[in-house]
């Protein structure tokens, strides 16, 4: 019972420590933009097709396309800075 | 006679003889002259042959020169003409070098202009709030055509000729940009009525760039099929493959945690992703031989008292950039207790490969089932491959434009399917297994996202699938799909004590079903 208490204990923490670290990542420059939008426009008709038809950005509010690329780096298991670039390429459309 | 007449005569021929001698002299006279003549004639003659010949060596001469002279003049022309050819295609590539300057150079401007309207994106983001939600799926309408042609050994046998509808909205609810929610609900109205079920719903956290938590319930990351080709404007059959229809293989899903996250290992594109799971377990509607594992919405984990854990592996190794398509390899295995600790173990491997129009994927999978009572193991083996072509490229000569691209809109499609197990639970066929979408499958006919025709719940069934989708939108599709069950001898069914009677004779159905999906 103490070790899964203290694995729910540290689990908390790690949670919490790498939330906080994942949410600082809205701040980027211009000129990072640009190479997301770069690399997410070569990603996105090769990582959607993996699995089905790519769907346009404009099919989306920008808002959305944050929940739904979060849901989809789940499934694909897409690699984060590749999602980062869909996501800003989606967004930019 | 007379003298004077002797003497004429005398006369006369001395007048004759003297004639002819001057005749003669004159005669002799007169061929010297004439020889000089002739020979003068002759050399005139020699002469003008030689010069004849000389002329007609210059004439030759001449001719060749002529000849050589038109020849040359035929390779200028030649020259002349491929230097035009070259010098106007020389023009048309500079004027296409122009226009492709000239579209980089917007796209460039594209590019290079400033990321748009972060102030009015703000202004919506808050007027939304921190916490945003969003609601996506699927929802599709179909039409289903099963004329059975009879009973499965005497068990009940039905006929389908009815219309169906389905709705699968997913909720997805994002506190914050580590956090999201998603939650599925499949509405439908099948064979029995209106169903609802809860498809998944769970928490993913995201820890970091390599780890994601996801807890709750969830589709069962084993192979590609239930996560990620079940959602029905994804398949792009209206079914699924036998492996994960009416007699299932591995369980369609989990109550647990994952552990879950994909890095890059070379070029973008080159990526390599891992899922580690563990749950309730898997749970079947009976304790005999055949029955079918079952979703944990469904039993509630009445037949487990074991955990479960699974693992799954996959690899692209094509970079993005070398234009070779996207390949996927992928292994997986899943293993766990039911029934009082009754080991239960499943591997497989997958593939998906897609290049330009051409879209290709498969998969294996085996599972082993420890049964009680001394009875010997439940195994199952189940595989499917498939490919489909978009019609994208074909361009049909001297047929109008308009009705080319339509055709551009087709995607012809062929899968091939089949499970082996030693038998099958009568139980599950007469009264339907509610493994399908909706779960509501009353088995024997076909529904959504299921072929239940009694074919597929032979122990050896065998299908081949034949589609044709007509795609209005990367996410609208009309799907036409054409059955043929091929079930193969062998196997046993079940009774609910059971007993086991060899599998009979088993219709070869046929079925023809057409959907209309959105996906949302």
């Amino acid at each position: 019972m103490r070790k899964i208490f203290a694995a729910i204990v540290l689990a908390t923490l790690a949670i919490g420590f790498v939330g906080a670290h994942a949410s600082a990542d809205e701040n980027v420059s211009p000129a990072e933009h640009r190479r997301l939008f770069r690399d997410g426009a070569r990603l996105w008709p090769v990582y959607c097709n993996t699995c089905h038809n790519a769907r346009p950005g404009d099919e989306k509010a920008p808002y959305e396309w944050n929940l739904i690329i979060m849901h989809m780096r789940t499934l694909g298991n897409l690699p984060a800075g590749d999602v980062r670039a869909l996501v800003e390429y989606l967004k930019s459309r | 006679m007379p003298t004077r007449q002797i003497f004429s005569i005398f006369l006369f021929a001395c007048a004759v003889v003297a004639l002819s001698l001057v005749g003669l002299a004159r005669a002799a006279d007169s061929d010297g002259g004439d020889a000089a003549a002739l020979k003068e004639i002759r050399s005139e003659m020699r002469q003008l042959r030689e010069e004849r010949k000389r002329d007609r060596e210059v004439i030759h001469s001449l001719e060749i020169k002529v000849q050589q002279l038109e020849t040359k003049d035929s390779k200028v022309e030649t020259t002349t003409q491929q230097l035009q050819s070259t010098d106007q295609k020389l023009k048309e590539t500079t004027l296409e070098l122009q226009q492709t300057n000239a579209q980089v150079k917007t796209l460039q401007t594209k590019v290079d202009a400033p990321i748009p309207s972060p102030e009015f994106g703000d202004a919506i983001s808050r007027y939304l709030g921190t916490h945003s939600f969003t609601i996506t799926g699927a929802a599709g309408g179909n039409f289903v055509y099963d004329q059975q042609s009879g009973a499965l050994d005497g068990l009940h046998s039905a006929s389908q000729n009815s219309f169906f509808f389905d709705w699968e909205p997913m909720i997805l609810y994002r506190p914050t940009d580590w956090i999201l929610f998603e939650g599925v609900i499949s509405t439908a109205f099948g064979s029995t009525g209106t169903g609802v079920d809860l498809s998944t719903a769970d928490f993913q956290i995201f820890l970091n760039d390599y780890m994601t938590v996801v807890a709750g319930l969830f589709d069962q990351p084993f192979g590609d099929w239930y996560e990620n080709q079940s959602p029905m404007w994804v398949n792009r059959f209206v079914t699924a493959p036998l492996p994960f229809g009416v007699e299932p293989v591995v369980p369609p899903a989990e109550l647990g945690v994952q552990l879950r996250g994909g890095a890059q290992f070379g070029s973008l594109g080159q990526d390599f992703d891992y899922t580690v799971w563990g749950g309730n377990g898997p749970s079947y509607t009976s304790n005999v031989l055949g029955a079918v594992v079952s979703s944990p919405t469904a039993v509630a984990n009445s037949q487990t008292n074991g955990k479960s854990i699974g693992a799954r592996f996959r690899v692209y190794p094509l970079p993005v950039d070398s234009e070779m398509g996207r390949l996927e390899l992928g292994a997986s295995t899943y293993n766990g207790k039911w029934a009082n600790g009754n080991w239960f173990n499943s591997w497989g491997v997958d593939f998906n490969y897609f290049i330009g129009n051409l879209q290709t994927r498969g998969e294996w999978l085996q599972s082993y089932r420890q049964m009680p009572n001394g009875v010997g193991a439940d195994n199952r083996q189940g595989w499917y491959v498939q490919g489909g072509y978009f019609l994208t490229d074909l361009n049909i000569p001297g047929l109008p434009g308009m009705l080319n691209s339509y055709l551009h809109r087709f995607e012809p499609l062929v899968r091939y399917s089949g499970v082996n197990q030693r038998g099958v639970s009568t139980d599950d066929i007469a009264a339907g297994t509610g493994v399908g979408q909706g779960g509501f499958q009353a088995g024997l006919v076909p529904d959504f996202g299921i072929n239940g025709s009694p074919a597929t719940y032979a122990p050896h069934s065998r299908e081949v699938a034949l589609g044709l989708d007509y795609w209005i939108a990367p996410s609208i599709v009309w799907q036409n799909e054409f059955d043929i069950e091929l079930p193969r001898s062998g196997g046993v069914f079940v009774s609910p004590t059971g007993a086991e009677t060899p599998a009979g004779s088993i219709p070869n159905d046929r079925a023809f079903l057409s959907q209309f999906t959105i996906g949302f």
